[in-house]
């Protein structure tokens, strides 16, 4: 028997979500953080999408946001000209970084020991986290403003992206390395450590690339203008979503596109998988997140899979059989929407 | 790629969302580390909890239900000082805070399309 997708639908933000992180894997699980345009950053399990926290302090739309590896420290981006650093199990604000102007993206280095910030204004920045009064060490060199910037090679270099350049820098002598050029807009970037992959979205295009050498390892087309991309651990499939308000999902090998979901109600934003590959992440403009199974089926997180055959007392069956219309109507809100109520069997359905 | 036939992955619940009242995050300022893994076989039915959560889960798929068989129907609403309104139904949004209805006949007037905010509505009732 087929199964079909069900995502869960994460609500809470009221302005679209423009950035999503995944933290690592924890002795508490994993974590997930939101970044909005209505200045309030979320945090979530990430498995089941459990809002835990709301981290209050911003004045602005929080452009970018991220965890550390245990998911001790949060840290995010925002319109209002300044970074913060948030204890993520308090939801403590533990830093204010005064910028000159929007910022756009934040990393820790796999130590969180620093935070790399960019921004409108242009410039690089590496702040001390134990030395928070002292000035940020700044590489400058973008000529528009930076979109993204993650730090590479733990973490002795840094890629960051503009509107149409991805540059490689090192840390240690804060000079230029290589760059990219592109003849489009780059909207988003992802680095896998494992194999020092690059993951550059732009127009149509899904592009790999080394980290190391940025040399392209290979490039997908996709059916409508790509916003973010984001590769399996393993490196066996690729998601992506974009304009058109679709999930894709690719076989990283061949290529070949192998599923795709509708259930956005407007562009998709960002795109994440989970560290353990075993859900994947997205947010949208229509302001929420969505979790998907990778493997569609398989029993994990809110998700349960029980065969036809069984009769689980878990999950609730209709009592009373209302009449034609409703029913016909649940079927045709279930498949467009059908993580907002459970589904009838196909027994009910005829 | 989906057949119309599949049958959609069942979920136990929805991700819980935000409470509105506070921001959250650990009361004592420590996270509960994760449970043991439970196992594979499902609770024994008798259990109160999970009778609970099944009289919950079929009262609120009842609830949703009913909602769905209002969609088109004239539905009168009963609202503070003892106004009622009489209007189409036309849906409702996630969290059930407002329902969009059409028609709305007000002692003013018509009104084509409107929003009635779920805190203002006391009471409903509608007939199939």
């Amino acid at each position: 028997m087929a199964m079909r997708q069900t995502p869960l639908t994460c609500s809470g933000h009221t302005r679209p979500v423009v950035d999503l992180a995944f933290s690592g894997i924890t002795p508490y699980g994993y974590f997930l953080i939101s970044a909005c345009k209505d200045g309030k950053p979320m945090l979530r399990q990430g498995d089941t999408g459990d809002w835990i926290g709301t981290f209050l302090g911003h004045k602005g739309a929080v452009w970018g946001a991220t965890l550390n590896k245990d998911a001790t420290k949060a840290a995010t981006a925002a319109a209002d000209f300044t970074a913060k650093v948030w204890d993520a199990v308090s939801g403590d604000e533990l830093m204010t970084l005064a910028h000159k102007h929007i910022v756009k993206t934040v990393d820790f280095t796999q130590d969180s020991n620093y935070l790399l910030t960019g921004g409108q204004d242009k410039l690089l920045r590496i702040y001390d986290l134990n030395k928070p009064e002292a000035e940020p060490k700044e590489i400058s060199g973008h000529t528009s403003g930076i979109k993204k910037a993650l730090w590479c090679s733990e973490d002795k270099q840094i890629l960051s992206a503009d509107d149409k350049t991805v540059r490689l820098w090192d840390h240690a002598t804060m000079t230029e390395v290589k760059s990219l050029n592109f003849n489009m807009s780059v909207s988003s970037m992802e680095y896998i450590p494992e194999g020092e992959i690059l993951v550059i979205t732009y127009g149509r295009s899904i592009a790999f690339h080394s980290a190391v050498s940025l040399d392209p390892i290979k490039s997908f087309e996709a059916p409508a203008t790509i916003n973010s991309a984001s590769l399996h651990p393993e490196k066996e499939f690729l998601v992506a979503g974009g304009e058109d308000f679709k999930l894709y999902k690719y076989d990283y090998n061949s290529g070949e596109e192998l599923e795709s979901y509708k259930g956005h109600f407007g562009p998709i934003h960002c795109v994440r998988f989970s560290p353990d590959g075993e859900l994947y992440a997205s947010g949208s403009e229509d302001g929420t997140l969505r979790l998907w199974q990778t493997v569609v089926g398989k029993t994990y997180g809110l998700w349960k899979c029980v065969l036809p055959e069984e009769d689980s007392g878990e999950l609730a069956k209709p009592k009373i059989s209302f009449p034609e219309t409703a029913e016909e109507e649940l079927e045709e809100i279930a498949a467009e929407n059908s993580d907002s109520i459970y589904s009838s069997t196909p027994e009910v359905k005829a | 790629m989906q057949t119309p036939l599949a049958t959609p992955v069942p979920v136990l619940r929805l991700p819980r969302g935000p409470d509105s009242l506070n921001r959250g995050f650990a009361p004592d300022g420590h996270r509960a580390p994760l449970k043991p893994e439970v196992p594979e076989v499902l609770e024994p039915p008798e259990s109160r909890e999970s009778q609970e959560q099944q009289a919950r889960a079929s009262l609120r798929e009842r609830y949703l239900r009913s909602l769905l068989a209002m969609v088109g129907r004239q539905v009168c609403f009963t609202l503070h000082e003892g106004v009622q309104v009489i209007a189409h139904f036309g849906a409702t949004d996630l969290d059930v805070a407002n329902f969009y209805v059409s028609q709305l006949q007000t002692p003013i007037g018509v009104q084509a399309e409107a929003l009635l905010r779920c805190n203002d509505i006391i009471s409903y009732t509608f007939r199939p």
